[in-house]
């Protein structure tokens, strides 16, 4: 049976046939195994594929849609494969590339031979935005001056391999790589081990080695991975590597630069960083000196990189080797500093800052790919023969006003790779970027590396933000690749004991509002699900019961006015309000607008929690989006069961943080979170339900929803069996210890976590203030008498009513105690002189 | 001739800057006519880290970092400076002529040439528009000895353009100061450089002092001296030149330079980011040049 039919396209060439249609050998098993999968087989591991990536948390974000939603990272299941042996020759040619590159970064923030001498016009250098001149004379320790060095290699029609472009700002990818790699080892096993693939994971400890031998003052330096943040198309990337390498993951905020040093501003006050694996570019990481209007750097950094106190990976000012001139140039750069022509060739180039080029260009513009030599200004490649008339006119009069900051290369139809979409192999177009690490006296370069394929048959342009698919590049040998036992043993360098409670408080932050949230959005759910019962039940509910269940929601959430002195058309009616307290994203308060929150505090917290975490983060995520859909039958469609996969999802948040969490400082802070959390909303409910009095019948009836929405109906009744006592209630709800929804265990609880946070040692024994607040709250709940709670005085619970506003209040202490204390408030910085300008 | 020079920069803030972070290019370099002898900065209130070096340009660069709760920020800069006049003052007919320095610039591989190229392209407060070209074009004829040329425009610029310091400010556009045909040392100088680069004559931007002498009989004033600016223009054969477009000379003794860069926004005498410090901040500044 034939399952796929995949037919190489005339005139291109494909990677994995030759001209007769005949599969080329290495190819042979691949497509064999596939053939024997067949159509369904592989859409299962398709599927599977996607979903493990999902549950990683593996997105890229795309930039041109505002407020868009991650996209998941795309996986194409055929992986493409590449020969030992001709990998070797690839892999010399971008060893010696990296090597040329490094000699010539040393010279641009050095002496600048090449220009003094005429190797290259001085223009070439100086009108490039990413020549950073404060980055003059910084010199990494160490035989590299170039780090990380990532090439984008195309293989044309003509079978040759040139180099695209080449990537040193701060190369990423890699991290995707392994990732994909990862994947595709969990979904076709037997198939990858056969394959002999080359191991990814050398490189990644090359990588590791090379940034801690970085630092010449600590054996065990700290290194951090500075992202932009999680909107940064590749946070990801950031977050994945960071957990991988096992380094800090921080923001620009998290660090801070004092008496010479960097420092990380962590739970336990400022630590040291040695070395950073920068992912912002370089222009934007220090205020001072660079761009005045960055607010993603560290001011004054680049002045401690001077002194030598800290270490950049890629170095400042390593961005201006992605200049495209320079490519042109490479010829004689190369025989100039490295004697020889490089064996690995480049896209030809022209610069149309060169009459000559200008003149070879020009006059045929439509046939040329021309793209700006500065990637940073939101200006692609273009083809131009595919710009519209009108976009095609400006973009002339644009490249002819000023020609020097354009180059332009012919288009190159990329070989063919098959590719498996919408479950048919099809040949699609393909890009492979390759990642060199500095080792040693040379570069290793991760065998493979990401392969991008073109999202049609006939694309130029291929790119993750074109929403193009990737693949797991195989390096394969003929036989099993010896695993170097030595490098895999090796374990993991301890953690320095300080390094546990070093993290850096943004992210601690984060976790302690990502409890707060979970439990607010947890109490209000359990509330209205109450609520909507109890209106749909067959018992009609009372006019004043009714009134208070509602006020109780518009209470809990804060959306006013809601149901305060609302109109009885409005309380016969509540359906619309109901529903815009769980879906209404844009009112603060609502369900979905805390589970945001929660979201948000999850992303930027990341590399804390667990694949397990992650998943489910990703089920609040679905449930959302199947939110408006769920609700759309209004109040008389059962929406209670809309919330229930919410409901569900939130439990299993906090089953996870306990069961699967590590006790360090991040888990307890999100426990006090929740715990406060729990006091407040549960106090709220209290309140609201049972400080007004009413009659017997609408008493039981509210006692019931309070008693449901904190699931302590059943012991109840198990234990008092059907009357409804407030005294009774009361006690099951604030003062039973045993009743882990109870305001008494929250405030135990509470008051235990506290105790542990990191203290500076102390001689004197008195309280902190949060531990006062806490213990004031524990104190006021426990020697409360039910007798004084139930005491009714004008138609209110007055002493109930007082009690409980003392506990909310308290909490706002605690709460506040906690955050003065431990997390950062950065306080926002201005130029003293802006020039009008950026640099 | 020696000076002695005081420059102190004053900061009152609205609100308290928590902690700050800055770089001054505040002490006179080393050039071919100028030695700095010797020079101290002190700051008020003190600083917890500082640090000086030389520049991507060879100027002096001080970095300091407050981490005090401040509302006043006082610089005072004192430099003992040693001044000579420029060797070409006298002979600007004797340069190479425009077309020669043009060729030169174009084809030759000597390395002073090569580097000089730098300084004819855009910068970030400079860009090189045709009006300024038509501007300047005229007095450029081929057969002109260059330095007589630049020299000539310098007049020009004097002559045409009013002295005016509230007319403009830091971020001015050149265009706008090429239309108002105002503006103040600073705005002259970029004019000129813009002139020049549009020309294809590389210039370099110069931030430093000016001596200024009393009315005949009278007593000199403490802190009249101002802060001062202007240009270096680049001639194959002489290198480089300076000419003073605000005083219609050539940068005498009494030119004191402290730094030089593309344009301002390279020798800004002090930049920095601040914490806190609300708006609108008021700026004094007092400048005192003694002979020695």
């Amino acid at each position: 049976m034939v399952e796929f039919t995949y037919a190489p396209r005339p005139g291109v060439q494909d990677e994995a046939f030759d001209a007769q249609g005949t599969a080329k050998v290495h190819w042979q098993y691949l497509l064999e195994s596939l053939q024997a999968l067949g159509a369904k087989g592989l859409a299962d591991r398709q599927i599977k594929a996607q979903r493990i990536l999902r549950d990683d948390g593996a997105t890229y974000n795309i930039y041109s849609e505002q407020n868009a939603p991650n996209h998941d990272w795309k996986l194409d299941l055929t992986p493409s494969l590449i020969t030992s042996q001709s990998w070797g020759a690839i892999e010399a040619g971008l060893l010696e590339r990296s090597e040329l590159f490094n000699l010539f970064l040393k010279d641009i923030y050095g002496p600048r031979h090449l220009i003094r001498t005429g190797v290259i016009p001085p223009e070439a250098l100086f009108l490039h935005r990413g020549f950073l001149r404060p980055c003059q004379g910084i010199s990494v320790p160490g035989e590299h001056q170039l780090l990380l060095h990532s090439v984008d290699l195309i293989r044309s029609h003509t079978g040759e391999l040139q180099v695209l472009t080449d990537r040193t700002q701060s190369p990423s990818g890699a991290g995707y790589a392994l990732e994909n790699r990862t994947v595709m080892s969990r979904v076709l096993p037997s198939l990858f081990r056969d394959s002999h693939v080359h191991r990814l994971a050398q490189f990644f400890q090359k990588l590791r080695t090379k940034l801690t031998g970085l630092c010449t003052t600590q054996d065990q330096p700290r290194i951090v991975v500075l992202t932009p943040g999680t909107h940064n198309e590749a946070y990801f990337e950031h977050a994945y590597l960071a957990n991988y390498l096992g380094f800090h993951l921080v923001q620009s905020g998290d660090l801070v630069v004092r008496n010479g040093h960097v420092w990380m501003k962590s739970l336990d006050g400022l630590s040291r960083v040695d070395v950073i694996l920068r992912r912002v570019d370089d222009s934007f990481c220090d205020p001072v000196e660079l761009r005045g209007d960055s607010q993603l750097g560290v001011p004054n950094l680049l002045e401690v990189v001077r002194n030598g106190r800290v270490v950049i990976a890629n170095p400042l000012g390593s961005g201006v080797l992605e200049n495209p001139i320079f490519i042109k140039f490479l010829p004689v750069i190369s025989e100039a500093l490295l004697g020889r022509k490089l064996r690995l060739p480049s896209v030809p180039s022209y610069w149309l800052g060169d009459d000559h080029d200008y003149n070879k260009v020009i006059h045929s513009f439509d046939d040329w790919v021309v793209k700006p030599i500065y990637r940073g200004d939101s200006q692609n490649s273009v083809l131009v023969r595919e710009l519209s008339q009108k976009a095609r006119e400006l973009f002339v009069a644009k490249v002819k006003a000023k020609p020097e900051l354009y180059v332009a290369q012919p288009p190159i139809c990329a070989m063919h790779l098959p590719s498996y979409i919408d479950g048919t192999l099809v040949p699609r177009p393909s890009i492979l970027r390759t990642f060199n690490v500095a080792s040693g006296t040379s570069y290793t370069a991760m065998p493979g590396g990401l392969t991008r394929i073109g999202t049609a048959e006939n694309t130029f342009a291929i790119s993750n933000q074109a929403g193009a698919y990737s693949k797991d590049t195989w390096v394969i040998a003929s036989e099993p690749e010896r695993v170097n036992t030595a490098l895999l043993g090796e374990s993991p360098t301890p953690m320095r004991e300080a390094e546990l409670i070093s993290l850096p408080s943004r992210v601690v932050e984060n976790l302690f509002w990502m409890g707060r949230y979970a439990e607010r959005a947890e109490a209000l759910l359990r509330l209205l699900r109450t609520v909507f019962v109890l209106l749909n039940g067959e018992e009609p509910v009372s006019e004043v019961c009714r009134r208070q269940l509602l006020l109780c929601i518009t209470e809990t959430t804060s959306m006013l006015p809601g149901f305060k002195d609302a109109k009885d058309s409005l309380l016969n009616d509540p359906g619309e309000e109901l529903i815009a307290a769980v879906a209404d994203g844009q009112r603060m308060g609502s369900v979905r607008s805390n589970l945001n929150a929660l979201l948000y505090c999850a992303d930027e917290s990341k590399e804390l929690l667990s694949s397990d975490t992650l998943r489910v983060t990703n089920d609040i995520r679905d449930a959302l989006h199947a939110l408006d859909d769920d609700l759309a039958g209004g109040l008389a469609a059962a929406p209670e069961e809309a919330l229930d996969p919410l409901v569900t999802a939130l439990i299993a948040l906090s089953g996870l943080a306990q069961e699967s969490m590590l006790r360090g400082v991040g888990w307890r802070f999100m426990q006090i979170g929740r715990r406060l959390e729990r006091t407040v909303q549960t106090a709220a409910i209290i309140e609201n339900l049972l400080v007004v009095e009413v009659s017997e019948h609408d008493q039981s009836t509210l006692i019931q929803a309070l008693l449901l929405t904190l699931e302590n109906l059943i012991s109840y009744r198990r234990r008092y069996r059907a009357r409804m006592g407030v005294q009774s209630s009361l006690d099951l709800v604030m003062l039973d210890t045993s009743n882990p929804r109870s305001l008494m265990f929250q405030l135990d609880e509470l008051n235990k976590h506290l105790a542990r946070l990191p203290k500076i040692p102390e001689t004197r024994h008195e309280l902190a203030l949060e531990e006062r607040a806490a213990l004031e709250a524990k104190t006021l709940i426990k020697l409360t008498l039910l007798k004084d709670l139930s005491t009714r005085e004008n138609g209110h619970r007055k002493i109930l009513k007082k009690q409980l506003k003392q506990l909310t209040a308290l909490m706002g202490d605690v709460s506040a105690y906690v955050s003065n204390k431990y997390f950062d408030h950065k306080a926002s910085s201005q130029q003293l002189v802006s020039h009008g300008v950026g640099e | 001739m020696l000076y002695r020079i005081c420059h102190i920069t004053e900061y009152l803030y609205n609100a308290p800057v928590s902690h700050c972070y800055n770089l001054a290019h505040i002490i006179p370099r080393t050039s071919h006519r100028q030695k700095c002898i010797s020079s101290d900065i002190t700051l008020e209130p003190a600083a917890a880290f500082k640090s000086m070096r030389d520049d991507y340009f060879g100027n002096r660069a001080y970095h300091f970092e407050i981490q005090r709760s401040h509302k006043k920020l006082v610089l005072t800069a004192t430099s003992k400076v040693e001044t000579r006049k420029q060797f070409y003052d006298d002979k600007l007919e004797a340069s190479v002529t425009c077309a020669e320095a043009w060729q030169l610039l174009q084809y030759t591989h000597d390395a002073e040439l090569l580097m000089a190229r730098e300084f004819l392209l855009d910068s970030p407060m400079i860009k090189i528009q045709p009006e300024l070209r038509a501007y300047a074009e005229p007095l450029f004829t081929p057969n002109k000895p260059l330095l007589q040329a630049v020299m000539d425009l310098t007049q020009k610029i004097f002559t045409e353009f009013e002295y005016s310091p509230a007319s403009t400010t830091i971020a001015t556009p050149l265009d706008v100061v090429l239309n108002s045909k105002k503006g103040v040392c600073q705005d002259f100088a970029h004019l000129q450089i813009a002139c020049l680069r549009a020309l294809g004559i590389p210039a370099k931007y110069i931030s430093g002092y000016i001596e200024t002498l009393p009315p005949p009989g009278q007593e000199k004033l403490v802190g009249t001296d101002a802060s001062h600016a202007w240009v270096s223009a680049f001639c194959p054969g002489q290198g480089w030149v300076e000419f003073d477009p605000t005083n219609n000379s050539i940068a005498a003794e009494q030119h004191i330079l402290t730094a030089w860069g593309r344009d301002y926004f390279d020798v800004t005498p002090l930049k920095g980011v601040i914490f806190g410090g609300g708006e609108n901040p008021i700026l004094n500044v007092s400048v005192d040049v003694a002979r020695v």
